[in-house]
């Protein structure tokens, strides 16, 4: 049973997400993007993930509110007429065929935490995480000895997308340095 | 406001049109800016013991940077962070990262093989993941973070090619 916080949290994804969809002044979207960030982040902290959420608080709601705003600043804010977005019928439609897909399989979800998830199906993986990560990298956050030591490749690919993140953003602006020499 | 005099598009280039001075601002990021560097701080070096780790220590640093940047102005914390500092930690972040997965390779094992550390030079395999996670991820990470911030930033600066184009209308 869901408890009033988690009902709370969920009419105000939704609400945030929707109108980061049906706005139209970009400084709006964007503001309220944020919100809906910040909601995901205590979605993910109640749902037990609280790696993801602190990089959802981190990334989501703040680094990318920030380039966000950046980014108006550079360009302009057109004048509106309405505040809303027009609906377009053919978008609604498919919309609706989606939605009504996705709502259909969510009997199918297991419930939070409960031992007979289909996730406990394979031990041979979870399992073996659990009960050799400790003895194998000597660190007690199973999540980081997966990260850096089981998947430690994997981790350095991502870091060097990073890096060439930043490098990608020098050579598009045509730019020499980050900040000054 | 701005969407009045959009088309004007005069304004992009000056740095003072784009910060607000703002005491409550000024006066609440003075007192988290600690408190998130530490949080920061503490996710990256405590990544092996509790939850986050340092991705998202690296990211949280970036921010508190970003969030001084917000609140005291873009220009000041420009010349305050050097470039040099940000390209030191973002390839000095991929080169720690790449010896230390290396060295296990040169001496025979896998790449990011931690055990050959304890076998050759008796370094304990956990210093391995954590040399990684504060030396590699981490700078790498914030770096880049604070990077593309004042990469953003100086398009609406110092931006000749708006000042270009505004000038030919």
């Amino acid at each position: 049973m869901i408890s009033a916080f988690e009902a709370a949290l969920f009419v105000f994804v939704l609400t945030t997400a929707l109108a980061t969809a049906l706005l139209r002044d970009i400084l709006a979207v964007i503001i309220v993007f944020a919100a809906y960030s910040l909601g995901m982040a205590l979605f993910y902290a109640f749902l037990l993930a609280p790696d993801v959420a602190m990089t959802e608080a981190a990334i989501g709601a703040g680094v990318t509110t920030l380039l966000l705003l950046l980014a108006l600043v550079k360009t302009s804010r057109p004048d509106l007429d309405y505040w809303l977005e027009r609906p377009n019928i053919s978008a609604l439609v498919v919309f609706g065929a989606l939605l009504v897909v996705i709502i259909s399989t969510l009997g199918e979800f297991p419930a939070v935490g409960t031992a007979d998830a289909p996730i406990w199906e394979n031990p041979a993986v979870t399992q073996y995480y659990i009960e050799n990560a400790y003895s194998d990298t000597h660190v007690t956050n199973a999540v980081t000895s997966v990260l850096a030591g089981y998947r430690g490749f994997d981790t350095f690919g991502e870091a060097v997308v990073v890096f060439a993140a930043g490098i990608a953003t020098l050579l598009v602006l045509h730019r020499e340095v980050f900040t000054r020499e | 406001m701005s969407s009045a005099d959009s088309s004007s598009g005069d304004s992009l280039g000056d740095a003072t049109s784009t910060y607000i001075e703002s005491q409550v601002i000024m006066v609440t990021v003075r007192v988290i800016a600690p408190f998130s560097l530490t949080y920061g701080l503490f996710l990256m070096f405590h990544g092996s013991g509790s939850p986050g780790g340092s991705f998202q220590g690296g990211a949280i640093i970036g921010a508190t940077v970003l969030m001084i940047a917000f609140a005291f102005g873009i220009e000041p914390t420009r010349d305050w962070i050097q470039n040099r500092t940000l390209v030191a930690l973002a390839t000095g972040g991929v080169t720690t990262f790449a010896m230390i997965g290396l060295i296990p390779l040169a001496l025979g094992g896998n790449f990011l093989e931690y055990e050959m550390y304890k076998e050759e030079f008796g370094i304990k395999a956990k210093w391995g993941l954590e040399a990684i996670e504060i030396g590699g991820v981490a700078p790498i990470v914030a770096s880049v973070v604070v990077g593309l911030f004042f990469l953003l930033a100086a398009g609406t600066m110092q931006d000749s090619v708006s000042e270009e184009v505004s000038g030919d209308e």
